[in-house]
């Protein structure tokens, strides 16, 4: 019995070592799993300030923000492509181009819709905009 | 795509920025530092695609959002400048049991996230089965072939003549409607803005009736 213990240890710490060294050299070289985490963050945090700001000015930041979580995802799949030689690479930059088009636009549209709103009904928070409701 | 030596350091330094200025975003209480920190995060992300070797994105990503939409964003929260919220007078998120929803639906979303994630790459490792060293083989062999710039420090690539050449060869139907949307976006942006008396003036009406309706707008509007 009391030599299983130092042996379970022995394992335990092999193991555990094994893991942590596996994901130490993991961080140290960051490969595409790394950006689609980071890019699935930002689109988190984007999702969370849509759902709980009440100012329909940061609503809208964080609008951007998930565009730009979308736009990381193409750029890093286009760097993947392009290295281990699949399909057209450069798709994924072109499409980000459009991305950012579109995001422009509806900025634009977005912050027009603001300053009509304001000057109609004096607010900008989204709770008090329940002209529709019900 | 496997980074190594000093862009390990850049990329672990650039995400962890552009999470951290992500997450003040949010929840910064004043919205002119929240439109700051959302600059800070674009610009993060934009070291993250030089890191991932598409300098013509991350220059587009600097020009357009940085320059020109977070202009806009902070001319607009200039004009509809709200105090009540800057002092504390005013909640800034929603009601709680809304907000403890919109948190559990995320952690929800993170979870799944991170777990297709992972299950799909050791997927797509499988598949394409590459190895580190192979991948930085390959890229250092490509970066030989390159050009050298004029300053001799840096090797030009060719990626902003690929992307410029695809932008105008198989993707030039996206191209004009990506036009033809920024033209409506223009035309739609000043047709909100605009107040009541400047819509009468476009509407070529009688100055005497402009000078009757032009403070009602109530009545405008019914009239129109």
């Amino acid at each position: 019995m009391s030599h299983f213990v130092p042996v379970l240890l022995l394992i335990l710490q092999e193991t555990s070592g094994d893991r942590f060294s596996a994901a130490w050299e993991s961080t140290k070289h960051p490969d595409l799993s790394k950006f689609l985490v980071i890019a699935a963050i930002l689109f988190i945090i984007g999702v969370a300030g849509v759902l709980t700001r009440r100012n329909i000015i940061v609503i809208f930041m964080s609008i951007e923000l998930i565009l730009n979580a979308a736009n990381l995802n193409f750029i890093a799949f286009s760097r993947y492509l392009q290295d281990t030689g699949g399909a057209n690479p450069i798709a994924g930059q072109v499409f980000t181009v459009f991305i950012i088009v579109v995001a422009a636009a509806e900025a634009a549209i977005g912050l027009g819709i603001v300053i009509a709103l304001y000057r109609n009904r004096e607010t900008i928070w989204v709770d008090e905009i329940d002209l529709m409701k019900w | 795509m496997i980074l190594s030596g000093w862009e390990t350091v850049f990329f672990w330094i650039f995400s962890l920025a552009a999470i951290l200025a992500g997450l003040l975003t949010v929840m910064a209480r004043n919205a002119v530092h929240s439109a700051l920190f959302l600059i800070s995060s674009l610009v993060s992300v934009a070291a993250l695609f030089i890191l991932l070797g598409a300098e013509f994105i991350a220059g587009v990503q600097i020009l357009v959002y940085v320059g020109g939409v977070m202009v806009l964003f902070l001319f607009v929260i200039m004009l509809v400048n709200v105090g009540a919220e800057e002092e504390g007078r005013a909640a800034i998120f929603n009601r709680t049991p809304q907000v403890a929803a919109a948190l559990i639906f995320s952690l929800l979303l993170i979870i799944g996230l991170l777990y297709a994630i992972n299950s799909g790459y050791q997927g797509l490792q499988k598949r394409d089965s590459i190895s580190a060293e192979k991948a930085a083989a390959a890229s250092t062999a490509r970066e030989q072939t390159l050009t050298t710039g004029a300053t001799g420090v840096s090797r030009l690539t060719r990626e902003t003549e690929r992307v410029g050449a695809s932008l105008y060869t198989y993707a030039s139907l996206p191209f004009e409607i990506a036009s033809l949307l920024l033209l409506v976006a223009i035309i739609g942006s000043v047709m909100l803005a605009r107040t009541v008396k400047q819509e009468i003036a476009a509407d070529d009406v009688d100055s005497e009736i402009l000078k009757q309706t032009g403070s009602d707008e109530g009545e405008v509007s019914a009239n129109r």
